[in-house]
């Protein structure tokens, strides 16, 4: 449902995020959910790093790429197996088993940690 | 650089220094052999220090002072001012090749103007006129106003200390501000330079008037100057061949006291030759501080210790002897300009050693630590070595940083939760879970 | 060097006469002709106050040398005026016109300073006077400090400086970087840590039960997945590169194999359901 995001109608709006956020609630399968937690989780993380990196110091600026970047790729990664896995898009990825997606997601992630720490110093 | 080692002569007399040169021990004369024995207190002087000398006729063709471009002699005297034209193989020009074959010179002069006479002119010594010597009606004295009696400097780097006056007779010099002049004698502030017989006030005053070189006067004029090349050889130009002779060797500058001749010019002798004042560079090293090995690059930041081992020579003994005087000793860290220069300070304890640490640039490139020592009178230290700084390799940086924190537990943290996500995913029950309408599943 | 033998002039005995000066006096005038100065000069003491001089100021030297007994004027061989810095060491000598009779005038004009005088600075310059002859004693007597404008220093070679010792260059090092304070990384990181209670809430809420958990099928799977991720931090802290692919080469043959095992089972299982 697109969102109505008029600013003089603050009512309106309120009402489209949460009717948003039920038909979320009520649609999307736990397995997904369980996927949405943990993008949730890697966004806040990355948020974090990149206020420090801005407000503080970027010293370390390999470091700082390292750890956003770790976020950022897992992020990724995660959203890439969700799209994969949902039983909506079975259409797309005919070819594609969930096992398969969850191999290519954690040979994906191994690689990604790989270089993360090599440039992590 | 020497071709023959002469044989050295008995060695004399007891109770007499015996002091050898670094250079060599062959040395020869060239002086009238009429006039031969007018020096004989210097020469025999010479010979009792163990050198072995050859005598030549000005006007004679043997012995050769350089055959087939390489010297004979060590060290040559010119005894021979008043000789207008000398054999061919004594020119101004070979004075010169002689000096850079590393062969030691001391020349006399007088005021009769020679071949040899304007070759001073290379050396930044300005010859009065041909005819004027010095003379001084000061002190009051018998002698002619042409034998002055010259107080030598109480302290200076290469005459013995407090010596007496000693008498000379010859020409002045005016030196130019080449720093590789060494001045030793200069000329009493009474005296001045002017025609022996019938000078006269005015002449003076007309010269002075005239401007050029205007009145020879005063102690800026020189009477015994040496200079050293840059390759190191050493030239004293001495204004009058009468301050070698025993006359004058023997005769008092006041009653009782005899004249400083004889040791003086057995000090100006020593320096020309090489036995005073002479310095080398043993060896020079580099390593990093809590290292002994010496690199071929350093990193930039890195803290560098720099050592050099000075000696100077010992006449007395002929060895070389660790020499720790060396009071503002500079080394230059230079990459086509110094980067830095820092005075290498000697190490206490250890003689000889001179010692700097200090911390590389943070320019990366090719440096060379270098050190460039002249001062008047002692040998050019020179030293050059080469080294590369290098920026700090990829794993050279310091890692782990209190600043990185944020960052460390960012990517642990990453791992961690895709750990466990995986954990739970493999193991969970396979995707058969009806959308629970309305409410979750617990 | 100012040197005299006061021993050589007593012990080896006059030549014969003393000479002596007539009347000598100096005058200091300024360009435009008013008289600044004028001072017989003595011979027992030095004149106390030192001559000072401008740039257009003029100094008139004058006397007579006579012999002291018979009081005829002398010509002199040489008569030089001696100006010495002290400090410096610099010395210039003048010469003095003298007359046949003696009589002796001398100028020194400062907007045309000879080229015999000395590089000056401000140090007061010592001015004697220097008689010499064959026919008499000679004589130096000290006149009078000078004090001139300062001159230009006399010319050094441009070699000269490397005689000396050369002025110490230091190197400016780029500023050490600064690294804000230990607590406030601190911080930032439980920062960083704090979405693991979002995390774990929202997890706890919708994690899906994990019955295989413990099933050997999947077991070596996830523990090669740890071992992997334990293998990664190692290398961070402590390994080269060589060696942890070397290890890492090793550790994914075992995690394909563990990999293929577990996920063919899951996939059998989730097909045996369906």
């Amino acid at each position: 449902m697109p969102l109505k995001s008029s600013p003089a109608q603050p009512p309106a709006a309120t009402n489209a995020v949460q009717t948003l956020w039920k038909a979320y609630n009520d649609q999307t399968p736990d397995r997904l959910k369980f996927i949405d937690a943990f993008l949730f989780f890697l966004m806040l993380s990355g948020v974090a790093q990149f206020l420090y990196c801005v407000l503080i110091t970027d010293f370390p600026f390999n470091a700082f790429l390292a750890g956003f970047s770790s976020n950022v790729g897992q992020f990724v990664l995660a959203a890439s197996l969700r799209s994969q896995v949902n039983p909506e898009n079975k259409n797309e990825f005919k070819e594609v088993s969930p096992e398969r997606a969850f191999a290519d997601f954690a040979l994906g992630s191994i690689v990604l940690h790989f270089f993360v720490y090599n440039f992590l110093g | 650089m020497l071709l023959f080692r002469s044989l050295l002569c008995a060695i004399g007399l007891a109770g007499v220094v015996y002091a050898k040169s670094s250079k060599g021990d062959s040395v020869l004369v060239v002086v009238e052999p009429k006039q031969q024995d007018n020096y004989s207190i210097f020469f025999n002087g010479l010979r009792e220090q163990g050198y072995d000398i050859t005598f030549r006729a000005p006007k004679a063709e043997t012995p050769a002072v350089i055959e087939f471009d390489a010297p004979s002699f060590a060290h040559v005297i010119l005894f021979a001012p008043d000789t207008k034209i000398l054999a061919k193989d004594l020119t101004p020009q070979s004075v010169v090749d002689l000096l850079s074959h590393n062969t030691n010179v001391i020349v006399a002069l007088s005021s009769k103007q020679t071949a040899i006479s304007t070759l001073a002119a290379e050396f930044s010594l300005v010859l009065p006129p041909p005819g004027s010597p010095l003379m001084s009606y000061f002190p009051e004295r018998t002698d002619p106003a042409t034998v002055v009696p010259v107080p030598v400097p109480a302290s200076h780097p290469m005459l013995t200390p407090n010596l007496p006056p000693v008498w000379f007779s010859g020409v002045p010099h005016s030196l130019g501000n080449n720093p590789l002049l060494v001045p030793i004698l200069r000329a009493p502030s009474e005296s001045f330079a002017a025609e022996i017989d019938g000078g006269s006030a005015d002449a003076l005053v007309d010269a002075a008037e005239r401007g050029g070189e205007g009145l020879w006067a005063g102690s800026q004029l020189g009477l015994v100057t040496g200079f050293q090349t840059l390759n190191g050889a050493r030239i004293t130009w001495v204004g009058g061949v009468d301050i070698f002779s025993d006359e004058f060797a023997n005769k008092e500058v006041v009653k009782g006291l005899k004249s400083g001749n004889e040791q003086f010019v057995r000090d100006i002798s020593a320096w020309t030759f090489h036995e005073s004042m002479v310095l080398r560079i043993d060896e020079t090293t580099h390593h990093r501080v809590n290292s002994t090995t010496p690199l071929e690059q350093y990193t930039t930041n890195d803290q560098i210790v720099y050592e050099a081992r000075i000696s100077s020579y010992d006449p007395k003994t002929t060895t070389w002897v660790p020499y720790s005087g060396l009071k503002d000793l500079q080394l230059e860290f230079t990459m086509l300009d110094p980067h830095i220069r820092t005075a290498l300070l000697p190490v206490k304890g250890q003689p000889g050693k001179y010692s700097v640490t200090f911390r590389a640039p943070d320019r990366h490139g090719v440096f060379k630590f270098v050190i460039n020592y002249k001062r008047k009178g002692l040998t050019y230290l020179q030293s050059s070595t080469t080294v590369a700084v290098v920026p700090p390799r990829h794993d050279g940086y310091p890692r782990f940083l209190s600043a990185a924190w944020p960052y460390y537990t960012g990517a642990i943290s990453t791992s961690i939760a895709f750990f466990l996500f995986s954990a739970i995913w493999l193991a969970a029950d396979s995707r058969d879970q009806k959308k629970g309408k309305g409410h979750k599943s617990e | 060097m100012f040197s005299l033998f006061p021993l050589l002039l007593l012990a080896i005995g006059t030549q014969g006469s003393v000479l002596t000066l007539q009347s000598p006096r100096f005058k200091v005038t300024s360009s435009t002709g008013t008289q600044l100065r004028t001072e017989p000069i003595s011979f027992t003491q030095k004149s106390s106050t030192p001559v000072t001089l401008s740039q257009t100021d003029i100094l008139k030297l004058t006397f007579q040398v006579v012999d002291k007994e018979t009081g005829d004027g002398v010509q002199p061989h040489q008569t030089f005026l001696r100006f010495y810095d002290g400090k410096t060491g610099e010395e210039g000598i003048q010469p003095v016109r003298v007359t046949s009779g003696g009589k002796a005038k001398f100028e020194l004009n400062m907007a045309k300073p000879p080229l015999s005088l000395p590089p000056t600075s401000d140090t007061p310059l010592h001015v004697s006077l220097i008689v010499g002859t064959s026919t008499h004693s000679p004589m130096i007597l000290s006149l009078f400090d000078l004090v001139v404008p300062a001159s230009h220093p006399p010319p050094y070679h441009p070699d000269e400086a490397s005689f000396h010792p050369l002025p110490e260059i230091h190197h400016t090092f780029r500023p050490e970087q600064k690294l804000p304070l230990r607590p406030i990384s601190a911080i930032f990181s439980l920062v960083v840590i704090a979405p693991w209670f979002i995390l774990l809430g929202l997890w706890s809420q919708v994690a899906p039960r994990v019955p295989y958990l413990l099933s050997p099928s999947i077991i070596p799977f996830i523990t090669t997945l740890g071992a992997f991720e334990g293998l990664l931090v190692w290398y961070w802290v402590d390994l080269k590169l060589g060696e942890v692919l070397l290890y890492g080469g090793a550790l994914g043959v075992i995690t394909i194999f563990a990999g293929k095992q577990a996920l063919s089972k899951i996939g059998d299982r989730r097909i045996g359901r369906k």
